[in-house]
């Protein structure tokens, strides 16, 4: 028998401390208190905010979300009240829960990163950090097909990185083209640490009236289906790069989180579980502590990263 | 807003349309408001992925009664639920409908999905006529279901197997004819288009009223921005600024 230890869940990114690796994917716990019926914030690790751009955005028709097998497509196309609105009504309000905020922004061109970066600056006792949302598949301007080009996404984070102090994690995906090849780049650039990954671009038919089921044509594929890419882009950017990585991606329940810090994931984002289940974050946390007692960990870095993979494996790509 | 586990009590068949569900939960059943919903896990597990939205028919203590109909995989999977099984359910959710009208008369036009929590807000605050909507007798009711209206209730059925042969809005455009239109008040919830015929006439004949609108949801906390509805200020959340929206708010087709 392990001895019973109860698990030290604190987890650090440079300067940063989180009292545990729970965090929220961005989009998926509102802009506000949305979800403070059932989640005490305070027990969270991180926030991670909606994507807030520099202008009010109205986002995208309707229908905008999808049931499909093992998760949901959505286009919401980052609707969002906008910076103003942001710095005046929801900075006060996280002000007052002692979580660490992480804010997503996006924009449409570097000049509005660049807005957004240096307006969150000042707030950095209530901001602890930036994720850069480079990777969303449901807008044109600023969303991931637009940062296919290499040289955008390497301008908007030397812009961003340039006007704040903050730590900086980018948000990728598999949609923008090589994940580690940018990740690199990305961190060369500037930032500190890595988000992986956001939704995958995807489709589903209304067989009847042969339309999308999205208004948008394709939607953001998120949920249980995209966790094991998820959980491989997690591991080989830990392995590749070894810079902190926030993993998002089909996390549901604690095995799911578990397996994402034993690939080396620093903090984990709950996204999509979230609207299935409005307790999940801490649904998920108190299975980690089970875990941690189960296996007598004294803390997250005995388990992080410690995959066991036999000689001669696990170092190349592809199946088969 | 709760989010916790129950047990089903009862979930049978009623009739030709509708099944009805039954469990126990003091804390569910706490100050809720005909019009309000909850969310519901049908299966434990991820498929299917989403919970379902279903309005509260009926509240006797602590006992919460659901009516649905099956259409499609998951309120199939929900016929399928036995006694005793157990059933993740979040809620309150939502704006509630207007409960006091002053001297107005209340109507509601109901039709599919929408009968239940108009059942609901005729029993807890009464209203002057319940006008359902159904395509044959075979659909409509059991008196049993409807003893506890406190209101005239009138019938139109598609085939006239059961009251008058046609669209419930027929019915209402009949009825408005007796009173002036500064004294009524309707109040609806069913299909898109009939909810949308019924906006159509409250405009024509410069009518309030009440719509309550029925969009793909996940969250039901204003979070995912998926149930969006457009009104005079952008698209809002149905699952927190409505379901229940006034309809002169509703600037789209339903």
């Amino acid at each position: 028998m392990p001895p019973k230890v109860k698990t030290d869940l604190t987890t650090r990114i440079k300067d940063l401390v989180f009292r545990n690796p729970l965090t929220v994917a961005s989009g998926t716990f509102g802009t506000k208190g949305e979800y403070a019926p059932f989640v005490d914030y305070s027990k969270l690790g991180a926030i991670i905010t909606k994507t807030i751009t520099v202008n009010p955005r109205a986002g995208n028709p309707m229908p905008r979300i999808c049931e499909v097998t093992g998760g949901m497509l959505n286009a919401i196309g980052l609707q969002n009240k906008g910076l103003q609105d942001f710095l005046e009504n929801k900075i006060p309000f996280f002000a007052g829960i002692p979580t660490p905020l992480i804010v997503n922004i996006a924009g449409e061109t570097t000049e509005e990163f660049e807005a957004l970066a240096r307006a969150l600056e000042p707030h950095k006792r209530v901001v602890r950090a930036l994720e850069i949302n480079l990777s969303c598949p449901n807008v044109e301007k600023g969303g991931a097909g637009f940062m296919r080009k290499r040289e955008r996404i390497l301008d908007v984070m030397k812009a961003v990185r340039s006007h704040t102090g903050l730590f900086i994690f980018a948000k990728l995906s598999p949609e923008l083209g090589d994940v580690l090849e940018i990740g690199e780049d990305v961190v060369k650039a500037g930032a500190g640490g890595l988000s992986l990954i956001n939704t995958l671009k995807g489709m589903a038919i209304d067989i009847e009236k042969r339309r999308p089921r999205i208004a948008n044509l394709t939607g953001g594929l998120s949920g249980p289906a995209i966790k094991p890419v998820a959980l491989r882009h997690v591991y080989e950017a830990k392995k590749a790069l070894g810079v902190p990585v926030i993993a998002s991606g089909g996390i549901m329940s604690a095995p799911d989180a578990i397996e994402f810090l034993i690939a080396g994931a620093d903090l984990l984002a709950v996204g999509t579980a979230n609207f299935v289940n409005p307790s999940a974050t801490l649904d998920i946390l108190a299975g980690i502590k089970d875990y941690g007692r189960r296996h007598g960990l004294e803390n997250l870095d005995q388990l992080r990263g410690t995959l066991q993979v036999s000689p001669g494996h696990g170092d190349a790509g592809g199946g088969g | 807003m709760v989010d916790l586990p129950v047990r089903i009590l009862e979930n049978k068949r009623i009739n030709g349309k509708y099944y009805k569900l039954v469990f126990r939960s003091k804390r569910l059943a706490a100050r809720v408001e005909p019009g309000q919903f909850l969310n519901l896990q049908i299966v434990p597990g991820t498929d299917p992925f989403l919970r379902r939205p279903f309005s509260y028919y009926r509240l006797e203590d602590e006992r919460i009664e659901i009516l649905y109909e099956v259409l499609g995989r998951g309120t199939a999977l929900l016929a399928a639920r036995a006694k005793g099984d157990g059933l993740r359910i979040s809620g309150p959710f939502g704006r509630a409908f207007k409960k006091n009208l002053g001297k107005k008369k209340r109507i509601l036009v109901a039709g599919g999905v929408g009968v239940p929590p108009l059942v609901f807000l005729s029993e807890r605050y009464g209203c002057d006529y319940l006008l359902i909507g159904t395509k044959s007798r075979e659909e409509v009711l059991p008196k049993r279901e409807l003893a506890g209206v406190r209101g005239k209730i009138l019938y139109a059925t598609n085939d006239g197997s059961y009251g008058l042969k046609g669209y419930v809005t027929k019915l209402l455009e009949n009825l408005i004819k007796n009173f002036p239109a500064k004294e009524i008040f309707i109040q609806t919830c069913g299909p898109g288009v009939m909810m949308q015929a019924v906006i159509d006439i409250a405009r024509r004949e410069g009518l309030e009223g009440e719509a309550s609108v029925d969009k793909p949801m996940a969250c039901a906390v204003g979070a995912c921005l998926g149930c969006m509805v457009k009104t005079p200020s952008g698209w809002v959340p149905s699952c927190t600024e409505g379901p229940v929206f006034k309809f002169q708010d509703i600037c789209e087709r339903l």
